[in-house]
């Protein structure tokens, strides 16, 4: 099981460097990150992975981001949108993780969504930036959709990641306080322990139904 | 009036962090109410009623944090949610708890000091642009761009600045 934090922006998107946040995450427990705008390579015995997210455009643009990106070791990020956008993202193949779920409308991610992430192996993200410097009605709005969210994963099971979307080594936090943070959603170790290894289980590759021996 | 015995006192517990980066100079009593105000919004007043919370020491880089016997997780949670002091960003980070202030002081007493290295330049060029080094810490290096218009910190290593 690799523990990753499944969204960090470094320089210069942030103001760290992609070695410092390594350096850092090594210290705060975790064995793998995923980052903004990065090459992916190797930090100070951290795994880090090259991450794209596509705000929302149109969707023909996205399909030939995804096209341009598939046989890369790329996690690709798809902003939340409305019903029909996410359900359009999700069975996109090569599209791993469906952010900003908070942001999204009440209805943004459905039952029937949720069925289709857990075919196709999408994980949905848990940002737990909101909770960290969120205050007041913001924070409570997260702590809502993400319930309900885990609500869903729990019926259907599918992947989740958490990330702490952080452009600072001091927006990280460690893996014990994420746990920490992750019980105020009402997450059991068991399932925070698989978050945290979500972005392993999305960039794995599938095992095939048939092997040629 | 007189102390109660120790058998009906309230059990505390102490909560040893140091603050993230270094050269931030800490008030106990600032630092109380950022530490009360991330409670009270995270938690509710009923419940920071319960925890207690205060700040009983602090020395160089760490702070000792006060709070009743089992409320240590619910304590340690709202200090992840610290993000900003008197408009600074910083953060704590836990070290250990313990039930004696005694014992968490000696803990710092252990802890070798990583004395920050002479930086091999007071000065620096990174993407292009002069820094003045701030800290300079085994491989990390804090360094603070030159002049007037930006002077937020950058958190960099070493093999940053030998790359260029």
């Amino acid at each position: 099981m690799k523990i990753t934090d499944a969204c960090v922006y470094p320089y210069p998107l942030g103001d760290s460097s992609v070695r410092r946040m390594a350096l850092e995450a090594r210290k705060l427990g975790f064995d793998g990150l995923v980052a903004a705008a990065t090459a992916s390579g190797e930090f100070a015995g951290i795994e880090v992975y090259s991450g794209i997210l596509i705000e929302r455009t149109a969707t023909k643009d996205i399909i030939n981001r995804v096209r341009r990106e598939k046989n890369t070791k790329t996690v690709l990020s798809v902003q939340a949108g409305d019903n029909a956008f996410n359900r359009a993202m999700i069975s996109l193949k090569g599209v791993h993780i469906i952010r900003g779920i908070q942001l999204a409308d009440k209805t943004a991610f459905d039952h029937v969504a949720a069925k289709m992430a857990a075919d196709n192996q999408v994980a949905i993200d848990i940002d737990l930036s909101p909770l960290i410097s969120g205050r007041g009605i913001s924070r409570q709005r997260a702590i809502h959709r993400y319930r309900d969210v885990l609500v869903l994963e729990r019926r259907f099971e599918f992947p989740i990641t958490i990330s702490s979307h952080a452009r600072s080594i001091l927006e990280m936090r460690a893996v014990r306080e994420i746990a920490g943070l992750c019980t105020l959603l009402d997450m059991e170790i068991s399932d925070i322990e698989m978050a945290l290894s979500g972005v392993d289980t999305i960039t794995r590759l599938p095992v095939p139904a048939v092997m040629v021996v | 009036m007189s102390p109660r015995p120790p058998t009906l006192r309230e059990k505390r517990r102490y909560i040893l962090a140091y603050i993230e980066p270094a050269g931030i100079n800490i008030d106990q009593k600032d630092l109380y109410y950022v530490l009360i105000d991330a409670i009270t919004s995270l938690w509710g007043d009923a419940l920071s009623g319960v925890i207690m919370a205060a700040v009983v020491a602090s020395q160089d880089r760490y702070v000792i944090i006060r709070c009743r016997r089992g409320t240590e997780r619910e304590l340690v949670i709202a200090l992840s949610t610290i993000t900003t002091y008197r408009n600074t960003p910083l953060a704590l980070r836990i070290v250990a708890t313990s039930g004696t202030i005694e014992t968490l002081k000696e803990r710092i007493r252990g802890i070798k000091i990583h004395d920050p290295d002479p930086s091999p330049l007071p000065e620096c060029t990174f993407e292009k642009r002069q820094f003045l080094i701030n800290q300079c810490n085994g491989q990390k290096v804090d360094v603070i761009e030159k002049g007037f218009k930006n002077t937020n910190r950058l958190f960099l290593t070493r093999e940053d600045l030998e790359e260029l």
